[in-house]
């Protein structure tokens, strides 16, 4: 295939795009985000609640409007607001939520973004995606039917994604006669949810979703309640995470350099905390530190860089350092873990195997696993949990897991971000199990005859190629994860050796 | 302290996370770029990522000779200025068997002259991860889809199959005879878009912008007449008028909106006001219900 035949060149003053400056009053920037879930049992009406508000509170494009008038009826003649959110195919013929759907809007001062979840417990790893990502949770409860097990098991997939703030509402008042007594007791079975799983400043809502009452606008058939309207209720939430909190942490993605200005800098995002120009930062798994000597952009260097913002550090010794090192502050470091206690929600239809060959994915490293104890189960019923050592889909469990070489981990409510990790698959890729460490700890688990894969053996033949530099490192340590990870399904037990110690 | 962070700078950091990250993971990542407003934001993102190197893959356009004039132009201008490694991919057998935007449906013209040159090229290169522009808020089964999206053999998409993506941790570790889709824009709006254009002083297309230009109108839309392949109905003339485009496409199957708005502020302004979706100019999309979601069950980005 070739080039297409020559154009003459534009001049490349046209190309200069023509602006008169008065942006801000256009486009003003918005301050903040807000993140909502919805979840709860399947047909309870999440899909319908977020149509609905998207219906009565956002400027939905008219071409939108006009295909969901044209569309089939529900209760009362309305619209199926659902449509708006169920964008398969499948969805639509089956009428009910298979994967989360994104959508967003915007107040005067904040982006919304909604995230509907689906209901149906085989879809319970995609509510699980959706819960990790958000700030509040709307959670619906059908008025007829209460609360189901698949609305304790959402309510214990928020616990773990560490969601507190929660949003209870009562939806299809009208099918039961719009009753107070229906809702308090209502409100009061979910006491208990709340108090399990300490949710914080639950409110709820009496709301009709078809209808739109205490939806966006408040109902007029329901005197007896005076609190506010879902919409009303969500604007007075604060935006996600302003304030830096906890420790700095910054997980390396990558490297980058610029030879020409003997630039060499460490990129990531840094995941807690803020540092800054002069500061003293350590990777825990060399124990080796240096200072911060500038904090990079294309735009412009910082002397304070915060909590979510993505930058690239150079520091003024050059660490070994390289993808899958946290940079840390030194009086407040991660753990370097070689066994993590951790909870977890399996997400794979297959079910836990103690031969199979997993990886554990944190921020940005990834480490092979010799092995998983499972400890317990959450019953869903009584809410209690139960020894047990198998585990299968969408399950949440408490385990031990050993891993195969030492990496920077920190525990899920110190540091969100390098406290949790994803568990692989390492055949398939496939993405196992979402979990949050509990504790973390850089002792060995006892097992007896474990093969230890040193580097002197990789070494030798299989990395003789890789040179001395942090990529070589990264490449050395992806070489030895894959063959750990091939001893372990011929069925031996492999660990790999850790860095040489740096301490000077 | 409270630090105020604007979403924009969120959505940035964001982008620019998800950019690092699969260029780590992937063996061998490319950029799909398809010249308009998206692809604009979508490299100068690339460049922020990576800065001060180079950006650490090639971009791919897949051309199908029916692109606007201006666009290519464009393209070629950003290539040298950024010392970009492009790749253009083109369906030449199809071209020269006749295939053309008016003979065929809109979505058979666009499966032979997009989709089937998109794979030839992402096979014949052996890249493993293709980052694309695409945004949840665009249509309804984009709404549904993840950071990292995986491919199957065929670069089929399961929608029911979807890797579950929690936190900001991105698997991109794949199966065999697996490829993924990246894409960095996915928590943006259009409006994001121009917001951020505007912010950081992009330059676009000048198709973005209103100017007087030949049009022919059919069945309500009104279509630029950009060469002479245009096939004339009798009676038709092409008629000038005040237009511009809200998404960039090949011009025989990309509608254009009547508009005096000529800075960037203008449009932005008539954006924010808009009422109706982006896509409705786009003519492919309006061919079935579900059209969007089969394409890409077919290997369409
Ligand atoms: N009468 C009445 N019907 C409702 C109300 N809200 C939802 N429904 C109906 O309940 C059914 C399920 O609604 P959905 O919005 O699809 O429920 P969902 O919770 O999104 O379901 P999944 O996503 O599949 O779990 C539909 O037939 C809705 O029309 C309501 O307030 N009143
Ligand atoms: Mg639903």
């Amino acid at each position: 295939m070739t080039a297409q035949p020559a154009m003459k060149d534009l001049n490349v003053s046209t190309l200069v795009t023509p602006t008169t400056g008065v942006i801000a009053d256009v486009a003003p920037e918005l301050s903040g985000m807000l993140r909502v879930l919805t979840c709860g049992s399947v047909d309870d009406g999440k899909s319908t609640l977020i149509g609905r508000l998207l219906w009565d509170a956002t400027d939905l494009f008219d071409d939108q409007r006009a295909t969901l008038e044209r569309g089939r009826r529900v209760d009362g003649g309305h619209p199926d607001f659902s449509l708006l959110m169920d964008g398969l195919v499948a969805e639509r013929e089956q009428g009910i939520t298979i994967d989360i759907a994104w959508r967003y809007f915007d107040t005067k001062t904040r982006r919304f973004v909604v995230i509907d979840s689906p209901g149906h417990e085989q879809y319970t790893r995609n509510m699980a995606s959706g819960a990790s990502h958000a700030d509040v949770a709307i959670m619906l409860i059908d008025a007829r039917h209460g609360i189901k097990v698949q609305t304790r098991r959402h309510a214990a997939i928020l616990d773990l994604v560490g969601l507190k703030r929660v949003v209870l509402a009562v939806n299809k008042m009208d099918l039961v006669d719009w009753s107070e007594s229906r809702f308090r007791q209502i409100e009061h079975d979910f006491r208990t949810l709340m108090w399990r799983f300490g949710f914080r400043e639950a409110v709820a809502i009496p709301v009709a979703a078809v209808s739109g009452d205490n939806v966006a606008e408040r109902s007029k058939h329901m005197a007896w309640y005076t609190g506010p309207s879902l919409l009303e209720h969500l604007e007075e939430i604060p935006s996600r995470g302003t304030e830096p909190v906890g420790a700095f942490r910054m997980p390396v993605q990558t490297v980058l350099r610029d030879s020409r200005a003997d630039f060499r800098g460490l990129a990531g995002t840094i995941s807690s905390g803020t540092v800054r120009v002069g500061d003293t930062v350590v990777d825990p798994v060399s124990r080796r530190s240096a200072k911060v000597q500038r904090i990079a952009t294309m735009d412009r260097d910082y002397q304070e860089a915060v909590q979510g913002q993505a930058v690239a550090i150079q520091l003024d010794t050059d660490l070994d350092v390289s993808r899958g090192s946290v940079l840390a502050a030194p009086e407040a470091a991660p753990v370097v873990a070689r066994t993590i206690e951790a909870r977890f929600v399996w997400l794979s239809e297959i079910p836990f195997d103690k031969r199979g060959s997993y990886l554990v994915r944190t921020a940005t490293d990834l480490v092979p696993v010799t092995n998983i104890e499972i400890k317990s189960l959450l019953d869903l019923d009584s809410l209690a949990v139960h020894p047990a050592t198998a585990c299968k889909v969408n399950d949440i469990a408490i385990a031990n897991v050993a891993l195969g070489r030492a990496t920077a981990i920190d525990r899920f409510v110190e540091a969100q971000e390098t406290g949790s990790f994803m568990l692989v698959d390492a055949i398939s890729g496939a993405t196992i199990a979402g979990g949050t460490v509990t504790s973390a700890s850089p002792d060995i688990q006892q097992q007896d005859n474990v093969f230890v894969l040193t580097r002197a053996m990789l070494a030798r033949g299989l990395s003789s190629d890789i040179a001395n530099t942090p990529e070589g490192e990264a490449e050395f340590r992806r070489r030895a994860n894959e063959v750990a990870l091939l001893l372990r399904s011929a069925g031996v037990a492999v660990e790999v050796e850790s860095l040489p110690d740096y301490v000077i | 302290m409270t630090v105020e962070i604007s979403h924009l700078d969120l959505l940035e950091a964001e982008s620019i996370h998800i950019f690092r990250e699969a260029a780590a993971q992937f063996r061998k990542p490319v950029l799909l770029y398809s010249i308009g407003k998206d692809s604009t934001v979508l490299l100068h993102l690339a460049r922020k990522a990576f800065w001060p190197g180079k950006l650490p893959f090639p971009i791919l356009h897949v051309n199908t000779t029916w692109k606007f004039k201006e666009m290519i132009a464009f393209r070629d201008h950003w290539v040298k200025e950024f010392d970009l490694d492009l790749i253009e991919m083109t369906n030449h057998e199809a071209i020269a068997k006749g295939v053309n935007p008016y003979d065929y449906s809109p979505s058979i013209y666009t499966d032979i002259m997009k989709t089937v040159p998109l794979k030839a090229g992402l096979d014949q290169h052996g890249f493993d991860g293709a980052f694309g522009g695409a945004r949840r808020d665009e249509e309804a089964s984009r709404a549904k889809e993840r950071v990292f999206s995986f491919r199957a053999e065929g670069h089929r998409w399961d929608p029911r199959r979807q890797r579950p993506e929690m936190w900001r941790l991105l698997n991109g570790r794949l199966g065999a005879g697996e490829t993924a889709r990246i894409f960095p824009l996915s928590n943006w709006t259009e409006r994001d878009i121009w917001r951020y254009i505007l912010r950081e002083k992009l330059d676009v297309v000048p198709l973005y912008m209103a100017a007087e230009r030949p049009t022919i109108e059919r069945n309500g839309q009104i279509l630029m007449y950009d060469d002479n392949r245009f096939p004339l109905k009798p009676g038709e003339t092409p008629v000038m008028r005040s237009i511009r485009f809200r998404t960039l496409g090949c011009w025989p199957l990309t509608a254009a909106v009547e508009s005096n708005a000529v800075t960037i502020e203008e449009v932005v302004a008539e954006t924010l006001g808009a009422r109706n979706s982006e896509r409705s100019g786009r003519l492919i999309d309006h061919d079935q219900v579900g059209a969007m979601e089969k394409k890409k069950q077919e290997g369409y980005f």
